[in-house]
């Protein structure tokens, strides 16, 4: 039996019991009981309405940064920026705040200056590719690092709130996304994602860009064989994941409560485009296949709380834990990916003749 | 058919959920702590470890179970103590840090039958709030007196204080350490009959995380003359102090001056034992035991509750803090046993190098502030820091 022939769907549950499997034999190492461990996990993820709201409220973000690597992915681009794209969303979000408007018209045009924030930050990216050559990976990067310490700039010195230093000033009541369940973490950004998940579903699928985007990630020389423009769709990869990356941000500031604020060191953004990348991986890079693991992703780290408090876990070695159970469940698209690349790179030697 | 298989895939996972539900049961323990921390998280040396370090005494001492729930990021802060709340389990909940406040003040309402405590937080008003606040404004300014002092003994015309960002939480700091030094330069003038004129350097860094920029703000004021750096931003004295470290060894030297002073735990013991010369003790472990302990004895009361000089919530660091934070560091990985000795050794000789007037000057100070003799600037003054900072000038 060669492993690449096993359907996906078994695939992934293989995969999971390897990562729960090594999960716990780590715990056993450090003396705690798995069992308890495991179960402490599955029902402070998904036990009651409150944990399936919390599990929901963290898959939100996740679900639009999953989004921009799936779609930069599904024409073969590696795009991992969407952490600095969120931040910038974030902030623009924020900035909305400073004018006044009704809601809804107000959450409206925060989440459209979040977005094009997003697209605008993406845009050097895909200039450089195209004019320069530069490889998104590393010009990803580096805009990520420029857009976290240009976050810092603004929040302590544009955007500042004037009493309390440690934040930006909080998004005003007309800019709020409302909380769907009460005392919940749960708001409306939910069916934003939900809503961003449908667009690029229709943009991918049932558009000639999606189209020409998909052919470009499949069979590049075959692309440019059929006249698709590599210019085209390296843009329309990148404005899509900037947009939905500035939503990330938006509705992780607009939605989330309590304080509605970007604070200093950004402790509620980072990591949420990195671990986008994590869920993208396990979604198969697919935007449905997103949304399920985008809300297993967020009830892993809602239930990790809960480990902490019986069997009293420490937050490090819950970490370790939800690491390994991630891992063990991208590494089989990964390596479709790995070997995607391999291939291309070995097909590209070939035709230079090199 | 691939979309198929993924919606396979995801009813799978989310079936994989249910079916843990049923696996569900916790058992109920009798005397309960659960301790929140933000994300700066244990390690920091200072505020979460101090936090910490009052709750494990509690469970040394009162023989409470302790449940540590660090955040891993900002979004945590609110399901995190709505989590404990909701568990029931616990007779207390004690958030430690100002960051927890927006949440603090929503879990209160909700769960109005639990009782909570929060540390560095003063305004919030719940009736099952204990809320604790101190007095640093007080404590900077007996560090302020003992800096310009020493300064001055040691001949030098300047001190320094490195602040974080500039919030009205650090004006207490200023505002304290400018009283300070003003009222040991006019102490010095009366028992030498020297006026020293010791000025003061102030850097508002703005951040509570770049270590380089405390280390570059330190250049600048050892460049100018300072003899003395008070470092009020949290982990940026390992900048301060790394700066007056390599000050040193430029002349061959490894004991101070210039010193630096220490805030929040007792920094005391870095520096090999002579390169920092007190700390200005904020003893967040204190009122954490302290709000631990009125539950297990029954005398909660929710408000708020200010710790200063007068009980022990504020202090200059003596000679009984060394060996216990000692400990501290050694715990927190900085320090081996085997620099106990050569610490205590270095600190003793740095101690012993300043006149004891000094240290009866301080002492009198600290009693004026208690009985209400000195007032120090300020409370609460981000509207008045201006005139703050004319009354009592660099």
């Amino acid at each position: 039996m060669r492993l690449h022939q096993l359907n996906p769907v078994v695939e992934s549950v293989v995969a999971g019991i390897i990562g729960l499997a090594i999960g716990a034999a780590i715990m056993l190492a450090y003396g705690y009981d798995p069992v308890s461990a495991y179960s402490s996990l599955f029902r402070g993820s998904f036990g009651s309405v409150y944990s399936w709201a919390e599990s929901l409220a963290n898959a939100t973000p996740l679900i639009l940064t999953a989004l921009t690597f799936a779609v930069a992915m599904r024409g073969g681009l590696f795009n991992i920026g969407a952490e600095g794209q969120l931040y910038i969303g974030a902030l623009a979000a924020v900035s909305v705040s400073l004018i006044q408007l009704p809601y809804p018209l107000h959450v409206v045009v925060a989440l459209l200056a979040a977005m094009l924030a997003g697209m605008i930050w993406s845009l050097p990216v895909a200039l450089l590719k195209l004019g320069r050559g530069v490889h998104e990976v590393i010009s990803t990067i580096m805009f990520n690092w420029i857009a976290h310490f240009f976050a810092f700039y603004l929040i302590a010195n544009v955007l500042t709130d004037p009493i309390r230093g440690e934040k930006t000033i909080s998004i005003v009541e007309t800019s709020r996304l409302a909380r769907m369940v009460p005392h919940t973490s749960l708001n409306y950004g939910l069916i934003i994602a939900l809503v961003a998940v449908a667009v690029v579903l229709f943009l991918l699928w049932r558009t000639t860009s999606g189209f020409e985007l998909r052919v470009s990630g499949h069979n590049p020389e075959a692309a440019r064989y059929a006249g698709i423009s590599r210019r085209k769709q390296v843009m329309t990869a990148f404005v899509i994941g900037g947009a939905t990356a500035g939503l990330a941000g938006a509705v992780q500031v607009m939605g989330r409560p309590p304080t509605y604020a970007v604070m200093s060191g950004l402790p509620q953004f980072v990591n949420l485009g990195f671990d986008g990348i994590g869920v993208a991986m396990i979604g198969r890079n697919h935007p449905i296949g997103i949304v399920f693991a985008a809300i297993f992703f967020g009830g892993l780290l809602v239930g990790g709380r809960i480990m902490q408090f019986s069997p009293g876990v420490p937050l490090e070695l819950v970490r370790v834990i939800e690491g390994v159970i991630i891992l063990a469940l991208a590494v089989p698209e990964l390596r479709t990916v790995v070997v995607r690349l391999w291939t291309k790179t070995r097909g590209r030697k070939q035709i230079d003749g090199t | 058919m691939k979309l198929f298989r993924i919606k396979v895939a995801a009813i799978l996972i989310a079936i994989l959920g249910l079916v843990a539900v049923p696996l569900s049961g916790v058992a109920l323990a009798a005397s309960k702590v659960a301790l929140v921390l933000d994300v700066g998280g244990r390690g920091d040396l200072s505020f979460n470890d101090m936090g910490f370090k009052g709750a494990d005494e509690a469970v040394q001492k009162l023989g409470v179970e302790l449940v540590e729930i660090q955040s891993n990021s900002a979004a945590d802060y609110l399901p995190n103590l709505q989590n404990a709340a909701r568990s029931g389990d616990f007779d207390i909940i004690i958030a430690v840090g100002f960051l927890l406040a927006d949440s603090m003040a929503e879990v209160a309402d909700q769960f109005p039958d639990q009782k909570f405590g929060i540390i560095d937080v003063t305004w919030l008003g719940k009736p099952n709030l204990m809320e604790i606040g101190y007095e640093e404004n007080k404590g900077s300014a007996l560090v302020g007196a003992l800096g310009a002092m020493t300064a001055a003994h040691y001949g030098y015309d300047k001190i320094g204080v490195v602040l974080g960002i500039e919030i009205p939480v650090l004006y207490k700091f200023e505002a304290g350490y400018r009283y300070g030094m003003h009222w040991g330069n006019a102490k010095y003038a009366e028992v030498t009959g020297k006026n020293p004129g010791v000025g003061l350097l102030w850097n508002y860094t703005g951040t509570f995380s770049d270590i380089a920029k405390g280390k570059a703000a330190t250049d600048a004021m050892l460049a100018q003359g300072a003899g003395m750096i008070y470092n009020v931003a949290g982990p940026l004295g390992i900048g301060d102090l790394e700066a007056i470290t390599e000050h040193l060894e430029a002349q061959g030297k490894s004991a101070g001056p210039p010193f630096m002073i220490g805030v929040d735990a007792n920094q005391d013991y870095l520096g090999d034992g002579h390169r920092v010369l007190a700390s200005m003790m904020k003893r967040v472990d204190f009122g954490v035991y302290s709000a631990i302990e009125s539950v297990v004895n029954g005398s909660f009361k929710a408000g708020v509750k200010i710790l200063g000089p007068g009980n022990g919530g504020i202090a200059i660091s003596r000679r009984q803090d060394l060996a216990d934070f000692i400990d501290f560091g050694i715990k927190g990985g900085v320090i081996t046993e085997a620099d106990r000795g050569p610490i205590t050794a270095n600190w003793d000789a740095m101690r012993a190098g300043i006149p004891s007037w000094i240290w009866d000057a301080v002492d009198e100070l600290e009693a004026k502030i208690s009985s209400g003799e000195a007032e120090i600037p300020c409370g609460w003054c981000p509207d008045t820091i201006g005139d703050i900072r004319n009354q009592y000038p660099d």
